[in-house]
């Protein structure tokens, strides 16, 4: 039991930062489908220029581009669990109360891993720490 | 002064992240076997198939996260769940999560994978018991 709690210990900071890089490409989807159309979806890719979900997919792109290679992870991850929470209450909250019926389960979910990584950091693997450790 | 903020919230932002995957991950137990949120896609179930099966561990092991008891072994049940969901039905239809709609479930997986080995946070059942 001691050993498993000290490989639960090891490990936990190496899958915070494994969690974040799977998170990152995922969202990082959103914002490459809706600017460049890949990997292409009707009816979300390609939006015009400077529309909600332009400035949506800016926000994607940039925001998880950050998180996949963990530079200014806290900041980071503050404004994309802002805008998800945003986008949880104008395009889901209206449909129906529950995420399953609306459709929203992705956004509440990102919002409160975003929120996480705003509060933890990106873990060992990560810019922030390999930069961190060349100003020592 | 922001650094100390972080660090003494981050423990509690983690059991914040833990009841919200744990209520989401609930909620399709509870569409599948209360019919509570009601899915159409859910009326003809039967409790031996792949779906139902998947009912029965979202709607314990949800439950158990939102509460955070058991937490790591709960978790890791629902980690591995996820996955074979993802390698079972999304997985086929196309490489890309976004076109073959597995985000959910390769986010949850790596989610609960994370919270099998740190644990629910100080906001939970595990704690409470352990301080006694």
């Amino acid at each position: 039991m001691q050993k498993l709690d000290e490989l639960c210990a090891a490990w936990a900071p190496r899958l915070q930062s494994l969690l974040r890089i799977i998170a990152a490409l995922v969202f990082l989807q959103f914002g490459l489908t809706k600017l460049f159309g890949f990997p292409y979806l009707d009816g979300l890719s390609n939006q015009p220029a400077f529309s909600l979900f332009w400035f949506a997919a800016i926000i994607e792109t940039v925001g998880g581009a950050l998180m996949l290679v963990g530079l200014f992870t806290r900041a980071t991850a503050f404004i994309l669990s802002g805008e998800m929470a945003f986008a949880y209450f104008i395009e889901h909250a209206p449909q129906s109360f529950f995420p399953l019926q609306n459709d929203g389960n992705q956004a509440v979910l990102f919002c409160f891993v975003f929120l996480f990584f705003a509060a933890a950091g990106g873990g060992p693997i990560s810019l922030d720490t390999m930069l961190q450790r060349a100003r020592r | 002064m922001l650094d100390q903020v972080r660090a003494t919230w981050a423990p509690h932002v983690l059991s914040l992240l833990r009841f919200m995957s744990g209520l989401l991950f609930l909620q399709h137990g509870t569409a599948k076997y209360l019919n509570f949120p009601h899915v159409a896609a859910f009326d003809n179930m039967t409790w031996n198939s792949m779906v139902g099966l998947g009912g029965i561990v979202e709607f314990v092991t949800g439950a158990l996260l939102t509460v955070g008891l058991f937490t790591p072994i709960a978790a890791f049940l629902a980690s591995g769940e996820m996955a074979i969901g993802y390698f079972t039905v999304q997985a086929p239809q196309s490489f890309f999560p976004i076109v073959n709609r597995g985000e959910l479930a390769v986010l949850w997986c790596f989610v609960f994978f994370y919270l099998a080995f740190a644990g629910g946070g100080p906001w939970s059942i595990d704690a409470l018991l352990k301080r006694k």
